[in-house]
């Protein structure tokens, strides 16, 4: 693997005024498109066009390029497809560049991930939730539509991003809520309260992508997405009840988190079909949800107290007529 | 109880998924330890509370209680799911100290001994896996960990003494063996409890 690197990297140097290599690369680019192409091959001619980028930045001799470059190129396991950019929008994907030019701007594969698909989300009302959309984010980037082979689940990892963004967001505001709450800047709010807002806070991050949601879903429900929705989804309703106090470590831990997650999904159902002025209908569902469960939570704990009275008194009961026959005394 | 009583965080704070989990599932499994400890001890009341030995019973009763209370503390900390075994141990435990209790109270303290040495090589394992790893990262956990186990070899060795001297003496002058296996049935009892304990220490580290 190595050995035939630094023949590459000669050659690389010894044609470095000729452009002749790079068309080679997106040719090989292309080729290498198919999903059966090898992890090897497409690491090669990820870091010879990035090479070649570099190359065509600066015209400093290029540093023999590291063990860590190969490396992490060969270990990336999804498949390359950076394809050619315009000089200006090339953004810095460099890996670990030793040259330092930018000096440390350097941006992992993840990044770039996120940043294409960040990007995608603004076509979504156009494509919907489609490998299209990512496509048309990735050009916008200036990169080739060929890079939405990065992305092995294709529109499963667009929701899923939109997801984990938003749940980050929700995470942050909800922990800015805490810290004005612990300085004393804002008053804590009852619990019922605190889930509705937290809830609806989420669900109006979605308002954007009303229209389209309802095929996010039902992406979200494919067998290949539902670990990590799932995941996502009880994070998320970890996060709130984390804010709202919650420090139960019994039974409780697990019965709250299943009625906020029935009550964030039957929410959102309910949203995704409501077409009231600022989904009020939607509010107010949420509203009757969560007042139900606060009236179940406060009825088992009378039920339980009726129980414990009622054994008191049943006993109290048993040792009277013991006395009255008495079986109590000792004779 | 030093280690008991102080407020602040027990695990090192780390971004590594595969180290939380594996923190995580320490600290799960402690906690439904002592929770079905907890739970014992409360069965085994609840038959011997007018007995003699209850004041001895409800002293071990009150640690274990301490040892529950660090670990919810370190559980609520730290956003540790509990076990969702727990009305499983609550049950079980209570049934196995009524049941050892409806023995007699050698029936309770036996089955106690029993279940605190299992505990014990649980604490033991968990030290030399954590010692294996970093000493000196976890040190705080490593000495919670100790503290509560030799608070529990403290227990098992008093229980050891109370029955070899104080209800089995003749056993002891016979044999001149001061060992609680010479005791007919102790075996038994023991091997069921430990594998009782194996298993769900098993379980409550997965689920």
């Amino acid at each position: 693997l190595c050995c035939g690197y630094w023949d590459m990297a000669a050659l690389i140097r010894g044609l470095r005024a000729g452009r002749v290599l790079r068309g080679l690369g997106s040719v090989a680019v292309q080729g290498t498109l198919s999903p059966q192409g090898s992890n090897v091959r497409r690491a090669f001619h990820r870091t010879i066009l990035l090479q070649l980028v570099n190359d065509s930045k600066s015209d400093t001799s290029v540093p023999p390029p590291s063990y860590h470059e190969v490396h992490t190129a060969g270990e990336s396991s999804s498949s390359s497809a950076h394809g050619e950019s315009s000089e200006d929008a090339q953004p810095n994907t460099s890996f670990q560049d030793q040259s330092g030019e930018h000096g440390e701007d350097y941006e992992t594969e993840e990044q770039l991930q996120a940043r294409i698909l960040t990007t995608a989300l603004e076509f979504v009302p156009q494509h919907g939730w489609t490998v299209e959309a990512i496509a048309a984010g990735a050009e916008t980037l200036g990169l080739s539509s060929a890079s939405t082979g990065m992305f092995n689940n294709g529109a499963g990892d667009l929701v899923l991003h939109f997801v984990t963004q938003c749940n980050a967001q929700l995470a942050e505001t909800l922990a800015e809520q805490n810290n004005k709450v612990q300085l004393g800047q804002a008053e804590s709010k009852k619990t019922a309260e605190f889930l509705r807002d937290a809830v609806e806070t989420r669900l109006r991050m979605l308002i954007p992508y009303i229209d389209t949601w309802p095929q996010a879903m039902s992406i979200l429900l494919l067998p290949h997405s539902i670990p990590d929705s799932l995941k996502h989804l009880s994070t998320m309703v970890d996060d709130i009840w984390y804010y709202a106090g919650d420090r139960s470590t019994d039974v409780n831990w697990y019965t709250r988190r299943a009625a906020l997650t029935g009550i964030y999904n039957t929410t959102e159902l309910v949203m995704v079909q409501d077409s009231s002025p600022d989904f009020e209908e939607t509010w107010a569902f949420l509203d009757n949800r969560i007042k139900d469960v606060v009236n179940m939570a406060n009825t088992a704990k009378e039920v339980q107290a009726t129980g414990e009275s009622m054994v008191q008194g049943l006993m109290g009961a048993a040792i009277t007529l013991k006395n009255i026959t008495g079986m109590n005394q000792r004779r | 109880l030093t280690y008991a009583r102080r407020g602040y965080v027990v695990l090192p704070p780390t971004s590594d998924e595969e180290e939380k989990a594996m923190l995580h599932r320490m600290m799960r499994v402690d906690h439904a330890g002592e929770y079905g400890a907890n739970r014992i001890y409360a069965g085994q009341m609840a038959v011997l509370g007018r007995t003699q030995i209850s004041p001895l019973i409800q002293e071990m009763w009150d640690q274990e209680k301490q040892h529950l209370r660090k670990f919810n503390e370190i559980l609520a900390e730290n956003r540790v799911r509990p076990t969702l075994l727990l009305p499983l141990w609550n049950i079980a435990g209570f049934a196995l100290g009524a049941g050892s209790a409806l023995l007699g109270k050698e029936g309770a303290m036996a089955c106690t001994v029993a279940v605190e040495e299992s505990i014990s090589e649980h604490y033991n394992s968990q030290i030399r896996t954590l010692m294996e790893k970093d000493p000196e990262k976890y040190t705080e956990l490593l000495q919670l960990i100790k503290e509560f186990r030799d608070d529990e070899m403290e227990h098992h060795d008093q229980l050891i003494i109370e029955i070899l001297v104080f209800a089995l003496p003749f056993y002891v002058l016979l044999t001149h063996d001061p060992s609680l296996l010479q005791v007919p049935g102790y075996q038994l009892m023991k091997a069921i409890i430990q594998v009782g304990c194996k298993a769900a220490i098993y379980i409550s580290e997965r689920l």
